[in-house]
């Protein structure tokens, strides 16, 4: 869906085709809920863009810092609760929520990775299960606060940001600004890659001792990164909780972490639009599987083991190759 | 207040048996097996299954030989074949792994909470100090401390048990000893994954069996494994019990603040020293 | 005051338990010289190299470069002060392009000489190649033109030779001689393999079992008994 072609030429061609590409796919979305008449269908899309947004935040991570979160949905959860709870306590209106809810989990994020960034990959990723699901712990067991298991609903005014909520509530709609918000990451993600710091943390990725040693200091960079791929995520909580005014500790499981991070794998975290690919394939493959068997789990499973095993560069690595490539990033 | 301490020990001593099996594999082969509890899980289970037909020792006995196998069949199928990967690719495997379990027990047993009467010959209690105390929740706190002092013992006596040790500090050099990686990793493994499925039976009783309980004892015993340091027995023995006395304070006094401090420490000793506690490689 | 000392280490110790690897070693490196360390495996050399560059800890004693005492300084710190390392296991970044890495070490540098150093290093041709895919012997000279980027006061080389084939050695010692010369950068050349050494270094520092056994140009090193019996008679 998210097609981009890469052209040899002036520097600046390759920004300006990315934007152009990321505008067009948004006026394909519009065309796409324009058509579309079957709730169900697009509100599968609706569900899948939210999730890509979220899987779009693993992936970046694993891209860029070269280390693979299990907890990501913590920041999702987070986003979510905070809009919901600042509503319910009467804290603020709900364009302050929103607001909070960006901010709160990508600092958050900043404080813990201060502090957990210079953890080695693997005891990382085993980290990342354990504090995620600590959140969601203590969403469950802080009932007087979060509801517990049970969760909390909001009520929304009729508009937000001057825009009537009605529009975040009805899948048509929502699609196209899920996947407008979606495009618009993609894209800033993109740049930020290619930014002389995006290659900076690509090459602290590929040898901290080195980057070091050629004198930069490698714990901010790494830092930046994590806050920026819990930023991400935190947009994906935002959507999410103003599409379905409900939410519950679900939000924060492992399960969900582990979703993202198996969407971002399909996709293929080299390149940036790829954990959407995967989010799509996923939701669909999901759906069709539901339709025949009960084993959805076991064989998203299997299809993990497969995608690694066998395509390490997931879905949209491969379509990746398919073009010309001039550099390392995609 | 002793009743308190030993029921912290319970926790800590099934907690130390399925993390030990963690310490096993890390220090041999250099990866995280994310799918450890879920073996720890379907050992349960079995455990279940068998004990409703031949008795409860048959059961912890079936477990432990089934899940060993499974382990075994890991090392040949999954562990040595990506060993020269990046580890990563292991931790994806396993928790896809992980995944089809959790479907696997949910299609065989069902989704719902199962429950496992304790033995009849260890349903009572006994006396200790003038506290009455459950007889089964002595068994484990005695299992866990048998498996602690019979590793401790092989780890020191055997030649194996030299070459893990030894392994866990440097794995390459010990490679080139000479010595066949291969066939010893396979007996590591599983004796690792026949732990977790006896810890499982055991914990049988003491639990309620669901689906689920593989993945909440797996970040259990991560942060024990990473508190202790990944490749540590002492530590993880001492984190263990460390974290089963936080768990049972948690569930009588301050539930959801005492859920977080395992978490919290976990962090604070990667902090301090990323490694963990006893330190080691990771 | 006495001529300018561009490297010292002064009186390095490091032990574990009862074992040293380096004990009460002192080195001093004038401005502009090339200075060799040579000795058998395990006589410290890799220590006090890493020591010298600020990747050991645990260590007692001093390093100074020029006249400043940098003992405490970050890795980071050395590097922005002017002394640049390169590593014997090649420590490069694999997935990069060569111009991409050597951009990168460019914008940490006061000179961004990338041409210059891919010209000198003769990578000009493998520019847009990844690290991974070069040949050994053009990883080696990569990892070398990342510490070469921005014409360091000081390079500590740390067997820039190692698994390279007898013509890419002389090649590259020549290579290091000439921008040695050219820049007035002080060498600190950790080497097993002698030609190099003896062809380039003004002076070599022997060392054995972690301490200084003999020090002088190489014509008077060459003729120490206890340095032929104890190196110079089993070359690598």
């Amino acid at each position: 869906m998210s097609l981009r072609t890469v052209m040899v030429g002036p520097a600046l061609a390759r920004p300006v085709v990315a934007a152009a590409v990321a505008v067009a796919t948004i006026l394909i979305a519009a065309l796409v809920a324009m058509m579309v008449q079957s709730e169900l269908v697009m509100t599968l899309l609706t569900q899948a863009v939210i999730t890509a947004i979220l899987a779009t935040g693993v992936g970046f991570l694993i891209r860029q810092n070269g280390v693979v979160s299990f907890g990501h949905a913590a920041f999702y959860g987070i986003a979510c609760y905070t809009i919901v709870l600042t509503l319910r306590y009467g804290i603020a209106g709900p364009g302050l929520a929103i607001i909070l809810a960006l901010i709160i989990p990508t600092v958050v994020s900043f404080l813990l990775g201060l502090v957990i960034v210079r953890i080695p990959g693997i005891a990382f990723s085993m980290l990342t299960l354990a504090v995620g699901q600590a959140f969601f712990e203590f969403a469950m067991k802080a009932r007087q606060v979060t509801g517990g298991e049970d969760g909390l609903s909001i009520n929304l005014p009729a508009r937000i940001f001057c825009m009537p909520t009605a529009w975040f509530q009805s899948p048509h709609s929502m699609f196209v600004i899920s996947w407008a918000v979606l495009a618009l990451i993609v894209l800033g993600l993109w740049f930020v890659a290619e930014s002389p710091f995006g290659r900076l943390t690509a090459a602290i990725r590929e040898n901290e001792e080195r980057a070091r040693f050629i004198g930069y200091e490698t714990t901010l960079p790494r830092v930046l990164i994590l806050a920026l791929s819990a930023f991400v995520v935190s947009v994906a909580g935002v959507l999410f909780t103003l599409y379905n005014i409900f939410v519950s500790p679900d939000v924060l499981h492992w399960s969900l972490s582990g979703s993202a991070l198996i969407m971002a794998i399909i996709g293929g975290p080299q390149v940036t639009w790829g954990p959407t690919v995967g989010a799509i394939v996923y939701f669909f493959a999901k759906d069709l599987v539901g339709d025949l068997t009960e084993h959805w789990q076991g064989i998203i499973g299997l299809i993990l083991i497969a995608v690694t095993l066998v395509l390490p560069a997931g879905l949209g690595g491969a379509l990746a190759k398919l073009w010309p490539r001039s550099t390392a990033s995609g | 207040m002793l009743v308190q301490i030993l029921n912290g020990l319970v926790y800590g001593g099934l907690l130390y048996i399925v993390s030990v099996g963690l310490v096993l594999i890390f220090g041999l082969r250099r990866i995280v097996n994310f799918a450890h509890g879920s073996l720890f899980m379907i050992g349960a289970y079995i455990g279940f299954s068998v004990a409703a037909m031949d008795g409860f020792w048959v059961a912890v006995l079936a477990a432990a030989v089934v899940m060993g196998l499974v382990g075994a069949l890991l090392d040949l199928a999954v562990f040595q074949p990506l060993r020269r990967q990046d580890p990563i690719v292991t931790v994806l495997v396993t928790f896809g792994l992980l995944m089809v379990l959790e479907d696997f027990a949910q299609t065989i047993w069902g989704k719902d909470y199962l429950k496992m009467p304790v033995p009849p010959m260890l349903s009572g209690s006994v006396s200790i100090f003038g506290d009455s105390f459950p007889t089964y929740r002595l068994l484990v706190i005695v299992v866990a401390g048998a498996v602690a002092l019979g590793l401790s013992i092989w780890l020191r006596a055997s030649r194996i048990g030299l070459y893990i040790r030894a392994s866990s500090v440097d794995q390459f050099t010990t490679a080139m000893q000479g010595v066949n990686t291969d066939r010893v990793s396979i007996v590591v493994v599983a004796l690792g994954t026949a732990l977790a499925g006896l810890s499982g039976t055991i914990a049988a009783p003491l639990l309620a069996l669901s689906p689920s309980m593989g993945s909440d004892i797996l970040i259990e015993s991560f942060i024990v494994v990473v508190v202790g340091g990944l490749g540590s027995f002492a530590g993880a023995f001492v984190a263990a019990i460390v974290i089963g006395q936080v768990h049972n304070i948690g569930l009588v006094y301050l539930p959801w603040a005492a859920t977080m401090i395992p978490f919290v420490l976990m962090v604070i000793v990667l902090v301090w020293r990323p490694t963990g506690i006893a330190g080691s490689h990771v | 005051m006495a001529d300018a000392r561009a490297l010292e280490g002064i009186d390095i110790t490091r032990s574990f338990g009862g074992f040293f690897a380096l004990k009460g070693v002192s080195i001093s490196v004038p401005a502009g010289e090339i200075r060799g360390v040579i000795g058998p495996n395990g006589a410290g050399k890799s220590t006090l190299m890493d020591i010298l560059s600020g990747r050991a800890d645990r260590w007692t004693g001093n390093v100074r470069m020029f006249g400043e005492d940098i003992s405490a300084s970050s890795v980071q710190q050395r590097r922005r002060a002017g002394l640049a390392r390169s590593f014997q296991r090649t420590n490069i970044f694999p997935q990069l392009t060569v111009i991409d890495q050597l951009t990168i070490a460019a914008r940490m540098a006061e000179i961004a000489n990338v041409e210059e150093i891919m010209a000198e290093l003769t990578l000009t041709a493998l520019a847009h190649k990844r690290a991974a895919e070069i040949s050994y012997g053009d990883q080696r000279r990569l990892d070398l033109a990342l510490a070469l980027i921005g014409r360091p006061k000081i390079l500590l080389l740390d067997e820039p030779a190692a698994g390279l084939s007898i013509k890419e050695s002389l090649d590259l010692a020549h290579t290091l001689k000439d921008l040695a010369a050219r820049w007035g950068v002080t060498v600190l050349l950790v080497e097993h393999d002698m030609d190099v050494v003896f062809s380039i270094c003004h002076r070599i520092t022997v060392l054995h079992l972690g301490a200084v056994l003999a020090e002088g140009t190489p014509e008077e090193i060459r003729n120490v008994p206890d340095v032929v019996t104890a190196y110079l008679g089993s070359t690598t």
